[in-house]
């Protein structure tokens, strides 16, 4: 009998079709839909922040894991992930530079140092764009002034949808506007049905599941009315959609549990709409998530689940 | 529909089921040498009672158990004993074993007649499935006598019989279901009897509901006797999971059913307590399901205890396809086999053939921490930071997380999508601890 391709691996024998390589595949293919509206916005603009930025974090990782000895993992699709997410945060007009720094940043410093994909606790792509937001103005004064291909929208120097929620919605876009076709500050402001599309999918396949989007939405819609500003233009303008489905529930810097995870979206949510309210005009998203993924740890500790049968000992 | 009962969390593998599920029950032919392991269970090892030479006759003990924890082996044949060697068995371990050479004509089972069973005491059942060598034989092989003997502080009020046959492929139980129905009846019956319980809850996942009508039309005129349908997954047959989906109750972490009233015993099991007490036959043979996509004529064959799977797997036509794992036990559990040469024991379920087809060997990765091995842990453990904790070497986090919990099932490395082997790590953590624990 033919018995010699047989192998001893432990058991279980079978295993479902669940990949890591699957599952940023179903990632990408969820964030087609506003990355072809951010295209078709901001045209060569846009494919020329992506080209960059997917480029540069698909080099970085090859290099770094070469570097460092280790497999080299770019099929695994963690470095495109981060950076098309990367690009989507960015306005359309912005040195090529800063593009290629924040990738790095992500990369190399917030993931490959750490011990690679999976160690990581910042979100790459959050960490390389806050990096270059804090980074000495840079966002501000290379904007507009050192962006060298023509086309596209300024988002930077007309006030963002975001803008207007400190200082009053008089003039602001309309909710259907945020929803289809408003031009704000990242490229990925397109839109928010088209982000919504793309959750839509993540939730089908199973990648995400819905506990963090939903309270970061929530939070943010009820503890904007409770202040007194309007709940709904807070979750459509900026990037609440795109950090609630895409940033904030990336598996390795959310919490591991359902309850953390509700925990994790609260903070997120709250943070969000005070750093709006009372803070800066940009960044408060990518701000509040990497506040939320610095209490991941302790968030895992706390909300453990008890064992089949265990009794709390009260 | 109402719901059907369950437990929380679990996966839902491909069943495979018919492959083998219409296969009625055909014995497998006598091997030209058996080779019976004189450790066939969890518990310390038989002493031979024969030597090289010696000619044993069919249902002869021939290894006498020295420990409470232990249970006597039969001859599986009439014939004579070729060597008392240390022989390999299915996870790879040395153990001393009986080979016989069997005679070319094999006697029937001279089987013993009118027994009244509802005249038993409990003692007797324990001493009946005592003497015949009774294991579990669902894979674990725990000695049954030591499971039907509860502490005396813990009363048991409910028996019940693991019909779920969770486990893929596996169809063994299912036909005892269908073709020994009665006798699998009269079988708890008498573990209720040994143990003083009130009640027998048959639990049958939904996917053999053929098996319930059989049972429900047998077991009518029992008052103590329930058949509850079970919804189909794995590791419905768990025996914490099974005690909750059909009664509620949780046994604690580290307790035995007997702490919420219960015993749990397998279909096998059943029948063979009932062959031991109706017929006075002891455990030699068991119903083995040789399938999966590589096998030619999938089947359920009644094996001699010691019969090389190599022999099974010949009397289902050999392999097909391109074979690239041969599982003594189920595809969730069972362990991988190098070659077809590991004998049967009291615990083998079932002999499958997993093609290249089917197999995914993928290569471990790092944990992504996505939390589907968190989702699906039935007893709600963090399998991805107990391997955390292995490869870190800390035992105590290991065992904080749940190590010890662990009862295998592979449903966190199944779902895992960086292919992480988690049983192994538990496998590792759990020696480690014990190492540490007895210093
Ligand atoms: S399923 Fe695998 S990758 Fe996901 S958290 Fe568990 S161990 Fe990590
Ligand atoms: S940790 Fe153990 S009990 Fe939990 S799913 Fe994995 S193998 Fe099963």
């Amino acid at each position: 009998m033919a018995m010699d391709n047989l192998v001893l691996t432990p058991p279980p024998h079978l295993r479902s079709k669940e990949q890591t390589a699957v599952a940023m595949r179903d990632v990408l293919i969820a964030l087609a839909p506003i990355t072809i509206a951010a295209l078709v916005a901001f045209t060569y603009n846009a494919l020329f922040n992506i080209a960059v930025c997917v480029g540069s974090a698909m080099f970085f990782e090859l290099v770094a894991r070469k570097i460092r000895k280790k497999k080299v993992t770019l099929s695994d699709g963690s470095a495109a992930v981060t950076g098309l997410l990367l690009a989507l945060l960015l306005p359309a007009k912005i040195h090529w530079l800063n593009m290629i720094i924040a990738s790095f940043v992500a990369v190399v410093i917030v993931k490959e140092l750490m011990g690679g994909l999976g160690r990581n606790i910042f979100n790459p792509a959050l960490f390389g764009f806050v990096f270059i937001l804090i980074g000495s103005g840079f966002l501000a004064s290379w904007t507009g002034h050192l962006g060298f291909l023509p086309g596209g929208f300024d988002g930077v120097q007309a006030a963002t949808p975001v803008a207007y929620i400190k200082h009053g919605l008089q003039g602001a876009p309309s909710y259907a506007a945020l929803l289809f076709a408003n031009y704000g500050g990242a490229i990925s402001e397109v839109g928010c049905f088209w982000i919504l599309l793309g959750g839509a999918y993540l939730l089908y396949r199973k990648v995400i599941n819905w506990v963090i989007p939903v309270t970061i939405l929530a939070t943010v819609f009820i503890l904007a009315y409770i202040l007194g500003s309007d709940g709904l233009y807070q979750i459509l303008a900026g990037g609440v959609m795109l950090g609630a489905f895409f940033m904030a529930t990336d598996w390795v810097t959310s919490p591991m549990y359902r309850w953390g995870q509700a925990v994790f979206g609260l903070i997120i949510g709250i943070c969000i709409v005070l750093i709006r309210l009372y803070g800066g005009p940009s960044g408060a998203v990518a701000y509040s998530i990497l506040i939320g993924n610095a209490f991941v740890p302790l968030l895992d500790k706390v909300f453990k689940p008890k064992r089949f049968g265990e009794v709390v000992a009260a | 529909m109402a719901e059907l009962k369950t437990f929380k969390g679990g996966i839902h593998p491909p069943y495979n089921k018919e492959l083998a599920s219409g296969k009625a029950i055909k014995a497998a032919p006598i091997p030209s040498e058996v080779v019976i392991h004189l450790q066939q269970h969890i518990g310390a090892p038989c002493e031979p009672l024969v030597k090289e030479g010696d000619r044993v006759e069919l249902g002869q003990k021939i290894g006498e158990a020295q420990a409470f924890v232990s249970a006597p082996v039969h001859a599986s044949v009439s014939g004579t004993v070729k060597a008392i060697t240390e022989v390999p068995n299915f996870t790879g371990a040395k153990v001393k074993s009986v080979i016989i050479t069997p005679d070319p004509e094999q006697p029937e089972f001279q089987k013993r007649t009118g027994k009244d069973l509802d005249a038993l005491t409990a003692e007797e059942v324990r001493e009946i499935a005592k003497e015949a060598g009774l294991v579990g034989m669902g894979g674990a092989a725990f000695p049954t006598h030591v499971k039907i003997t509860p502490p005396k502080d813990k009363p048991i009020d409910i028996v019940i019989i693991n019909a779920c046959e969770c486990e893929p492929f596996l169809t063994c139980d299912h036909r005892l279901l269908l073709e020994r129905t009665d006798d699998l009846i009269a079988g708890a019956r008498l573990l209720k009897t040994a143990v003083g319980a009130g009640k027998v809850i048959f639990g049958v996942e939904a996917n053999k509901m053929d098996a319930v009508d059989a049972l429900r039309s047998r077991a009518s005129s029992y008052p103590d006797v329930e058949v509850e349908v079970l919804e189909v997954k794995y590791p419905e047959g768990a025996e914490k999971m099974l005690i909750f989906a059909l009664t509620g109750r949780k046994v604690p972490p580290g307790k035995l059913p007997s702490e919420v009233g219960c015993l749990v015993q397998n279909v096998g099991t059943a029948v063979a307590l009932y062959e031991a007490a109706a017929w006075g036959k002891p455990l030699y043979e068991r119903v083995v399901t040789v399938t999966g996509p590589g096998v030619r004529e999938p089947a359920n064959l009644l094996a001699r205890i010691g019969t090389p799977i190599s022999v099974l797997l010949e009397a289902c036509g050999g392999l097909v396809g391109n074979p690239v794992k041969l599982i003594m036990g189920g595809p969730m559990t069972g362990w991988a086999q190098k070659d077809a040469s590991a004998p049967v024991v009291k615990g083998t379920s079932g002999v499958v053939v997993l093609t290249s087809d089917v197999v995914d060997l993928g290569e471990e990765s790092e944990c992504v921490r996505c939390g589907k091995c968190v989702e699906v842990c039935p007893m709600f453990l963090s399998p991805n930071f107990i391997v955390q904790s292995v490869k870190r070497g800390q035992w105590d986090k290991a065992e904080m997380w749940g190590a010890l919990d662990c009862f295998e099932c592979g449903c966190c490395s199944f779902e895992c999508p960086a292919y992480i082997p988690h049983v192994q790590y538990v496998r590792k953590a759990k020696a480690e601890i014990a190492a540490l624990k007895k210093k």
